[in-house]
């Protein structure tokens, strides 16, 4: 079964990242083969002086294929493992969402973008988590970390929202690569520019220092752009993909 | 040059918004308290920058320094 499996709050201003426990959980599923993952994605929630974020209000989500009956175990554990390694004062949450068996895929949607435009309460996020048959739960702290868990899940869901985690490890800076390269040499999908123009196996990009890809139409896609009066494409940086 | 200005909740508040990659870079490379944020979080090329680091907190049009 196709689960969604999304974490928030697990750090502090001194020590963790919401990424690496999320890959610690992606381990658990695969050391135990209770199933597969697909590539981890950052999702940016709303920066508002009222919500008690660290520094930028992401929560992380990945997609797994798993077994069924493995799916409480799964929670069980993953519970257990935010519960034990979470940084000191945070407030992690989790949440896990069994595709098909979802009520209303469209209003989890809908809350992920909400979530990116005001300040959302953990009772809101447990109501509606119930109406759809989610599971959703907390594990230290005051617990607020469930707000982006569910969030994690919605903007997973639209096909259109995040970073993956990580860099693509090709050739070097400089080196100029074909797309039907980068595609068979990575997890890429597609190969796309700034402006939505979606490049051909033929055409070349010369790679930057920092090869990242972002989540667009439900495809692991790796960003280009062409300066002004040049021919040839180039990686995006940090600052142009800061805001995906 | 005072980079800072104190926001309603008295924290203090980088004053060049969120893309003064010039000035965010020198205040970093002279602060003691500079530490790399994790590899996801970086949005400027130039690695010791305020907007790299782990005690910047993002605000909608700018950031606060947790540290200042």
């Amino acid at each position: 079964m196709k689960i969604y499996v999304a974490i928030d709050d697990t750090d502090n201003i001194n020590e963790g990242a919401t990424g690496d426990s999320a890959n610690q959980i992606i381990k658990l599923i695969e050391k135990n083969h209770w199933g597969s993952c697909q590539g981890l994605t950052r999702h940016q929630l709303l920066l508002h002086p009222d919500i008690p974020y660290t520094s930028h209000n992401s929560s992380m989500c990945f997609i797994a294929d798993i077994e069924a009956g493995y799916l409480e175990l799964l929670i069980e554990e993953a519970s257990g493992f935010l519960e034990r390694e979470s940084a000191p004062g945070s407030d992690p949450g989790l949440c896990v969402a069994v595709e098909e068996q979802v009520k209303n895929l469209a209003s989890l949607i809908h809350f992920g973008y909400e979530t990116k435009n005001r300040v959302i309460t953990k009772e809101e996020a447990y109501e509606l988590a119930g109406k759809l048959g989610v599971h959703l739960s907390e594990h230290g702290g005051t617990g607020l970390g469930v707000i982006g868990a569910l969030a994690g899940v919605g903007l997973r869901m639209t096909n259109n929202d995040g970073r993956f985690q990580g860099k693509l490890k090709l050739k070097m800076p400089g080196a100029i690569i074909s797309v039907a390269e980068i595609i068979s040499s990575s997890p890429t999908e597609s190969v796309q520019s700034l402006t939505g123009h979606v490049l051909g196996e033929n055409e070349e990009v010369r790679l930057g220092e920092k090869l990242k890809t972002v989540l667009l139409n439900g495809k692991r896609t790796f960003l280009v752009y062409r300066q002004e009066g040049r021919s040839e494409w180039e990686t995006c940086t940090n600052a142009q993909l800061k805001d995906y | 040059m005072d980079y800072w200005i104190k926001n309603e909740r008295g924290q203090s508040q980088f004053k060049g918004g969120r893309q003064d990659w010039v000035e965010a870079a020198d205040i970093a490379g002279s602060c003691p308290e500079f530490l790399l944020d994790h590899e996801d979080e970086l949005v400027a090329e130039e690695e010791t920058s305020c907007y790299n680091c782990r005690f910047r907190r993002w605000t909608e049009r700018t950031f606060i320094c947790v540290k200042c």
